[in-house]
């Protein structure tokens, strides 16, 4: 037997859950409701507001045009420079590791919304017109830090005399890295890979700022519709995101799960 | 020979990152700092003079009611966290692989997704057609107005980052042998006792840091008050947004994002002297 634990908490813990989901609950309900007003509880069940999503330019648009690639592109770039840098804090000793170490994970301790602004009056500095890889340049300096924390993690786990034992079979530095190191840190290269595309694609604080009229990404475009009054289609447009981010979140679970088994 | 080798393969690895730090965090946060000590100009973006100006600004009685009101909602949203926090956080960390595997999820998960998104949810529950107003019509009362009140922020804020203040608190629960907990009870510690005596002191790290990541958080954010607020009682973070956005007033805008990142910045400097104080004590113990 355990400790005993006291029963109050069961509750307390049911209903923080239950606050913690109801938004969710909601938004994917109202999706689903025929009426055009935010009712909840939805008094039918209707796929009325997903047709209108597919069939509104603006949210397509921004949907498959900008948040989905840019969101894939931060994804890829952010795991080639985080490995990069994380392979270049972890297996190497040098003067002042720990500073850059710190600076590299800066990015998380800077209020996004004043990143947003930051980079907005720079671009706007050096009249760079806002575009697709204006924001996409944002998303890089705060998903990157995701790729360098699990990927250190994933290389401080490995023996690095695995390595070394291919290199005295006649690997080289190189080969041994591509044939022995890489294919045993895939899981954290992946779980950072996906920790990227979500950071990238849920982003709003920078997208507010630095993603300009031709390519405003999803969370822009739904705050922006919240504020005009918009309907439900914009409801099916976020049911479509959380069902995609629930669907990588388990896939990362299920990675951990397997790597603590490996 | 070697060593030239070594030293070229690192600045391949780590070079492009720092270069991209450089160029999109440093020198847009430089930009910022030249921003905020110039004058505001309605016709030029630049004028070439020094001035004080946009940060005595923030003494006016606008500005530090905005400021106050930013760090008192801030706090309002922590206290809401720990309280609600706390318990789910030991729960967590005391219960079973396949349980927190689940708890976990769906902890994580709504985190994940656009704060933007949540919050459109409560705007859904607490609107004029929304749950908490139907469920007001079945027992025949009136609806009542619930979005745009200071309410309806912290209510936003607790649940975007309720999150931050759960996961640090659980890891250093985690660290804590449950027998511990079995060895205090033993000894005819009540549950209440143990508690306070054992989790409680031993959790201090964790706390504060949850206390520090969602405060920061807090009193920089946007999208909530922006949705959830009224357009009169704002937070520094749309301040700042409409002044960049809106008014073109880049140098108080630059003015106002240093203050704020100067006031996290302290706060987290204090933090981490408490939780170096609060380790010291427990190695000393």
């Amino acid at each position: 037997m355990s400790a005993r634990r006291p029963r109050p908490l069961v509750p307390l813990v049911v209903a923080t859950y239950v606050g913690l989901l109801a938004p969710l609950v909601v938004v994917i309900a109202v999706s689903f409701g025929p009426s055009a007003a935010f009712e909840f509880p939805p008094r039918g069940l209707t796929l009325h507001w997903f047709e209108a999503f597919f069939e509104s330019q603006a949210l397509v648009t921004s949907f498959f045009r900008v948040s989905l690639v840019v969101g894939v592109l931060a994804a890829v770039l952010a795991t080639l420079l985080g490995t990069g840098a994380a392979l270049g804090l972890v297996r190497f000793r040098f003067f002042g590791r720990e500073a850059l170490e710190a600076f590299f994970l800066a990015p998380l301790l800077v209020p996004e919304i004043l990143l947003g602004a930051a980079l907005y009056l720079f671009y706007a500095r050096l009249a760079i017109p806002a575009s697709v890889w204006t924001l996409l340049g944002g998303h890089l300096v705060i998903c990157t830090p995701y790729v360098i924390r699990t990927v250190t993690a994933g290389l401080v786990g490995l023996d690095p005399r695995l390595e070394e034992a291919a290199m005295s079979l006649g690997a080289t530095r190189v080969q041994a890295f591509f044939k022995v190191t890489l294919p045993l840190l895939r899981s954290s290269l992946l779980s950072g890979a996906i920790f990227a595309f979500i950071i990238s694609f849920s982003d709003i604080n920078l997208a507010l700022f630095i993603s300009g009229p031709q390519s405003t990404s999803l969370p822009v475009q739904i705050f922006s519709q919240i504020q005009w009054q918009g309907d439900p289609t914009i409801a099916a447009a976020s049911s479509l995101q959380i069902v995609i981010i629930g669907v990588l979140i388990l896939v990362v679970q299920r990675i951990f799960r397997l790597r603590l088994v490996t | 020979m070697e060593d030239a080798q070594r030293r070229r393969t690192w600045l391949a690895l780590t070079g492009p990152y720092a270069l991209f730090l450089l160029f999109l965090l440093l020198v847009p946060f430089a930009n910022v700092a030249v921003y905020s000590l110039h004058p505001y100009s309605p016709t030029k973006v630049f004028l070439p003079e020094l001035t004080f100006a946009n940060y005595l600004k923030i003494f006016d009685v606008y500005y530090l009611r905005l400021f106050g009101r930013t760090l008192r909602l801030g706090l309002i949203t922590m206290a809401v966290c720990i309280v609600l926090g706390y318990p789910l956080a030991y729960f967590l960390a005391r219960s079973r692989p396949r349980m927190q595997a689940l708890c976990l999820f769906l902890l994580i998960m709504p985190l994940m997704v656009s704060a933007v998104i949540r919050v459109f949810g409560w705007i859904v529950i607490l609107g004029r057609k929304g749950l908490v107003n139907q469920a007001l019509l079945v027992f025949g009362l009136d609806p009542v107005r619930l979005l745009y009140n200071e309410t309806a922020v912290v209510i936003g804020l607790v649940n975007v980052f309720i999150p931050f203040m759960v996961l640090p608190i659980m890891a250093s629960i985690e660290r804590i042998p449950p027998s511990l907990e079995e060895a205090a009870q033993n000894l005819g510690a009540n549950w209440a006792q143990m508690f306070r005596r054992t989790i409680l002191p031993l959790s201090v790290p964790g706390l504060l840091s949850g206390c520090l990541l969602v405060y920061s958080l807090s009193i920089s954010a946007f999208v909530t008050p922006a949705l959830l607020g009224n357009s009169r009682d704002r937070m520094v973070g749309q301040q700042v947004y409409d002044e960049v956005l809106v008014s073109f007033n880049w140098p108080s805008a630059s003015s106002l994002a240093l203050t704020l990142i100067a006031l996290t910045g302290v706060l987290m400097f204090c933090a981490l002297l408490a939780t170096r104080r609060a380790s010291r004590r427990e190695a000393a113990s």
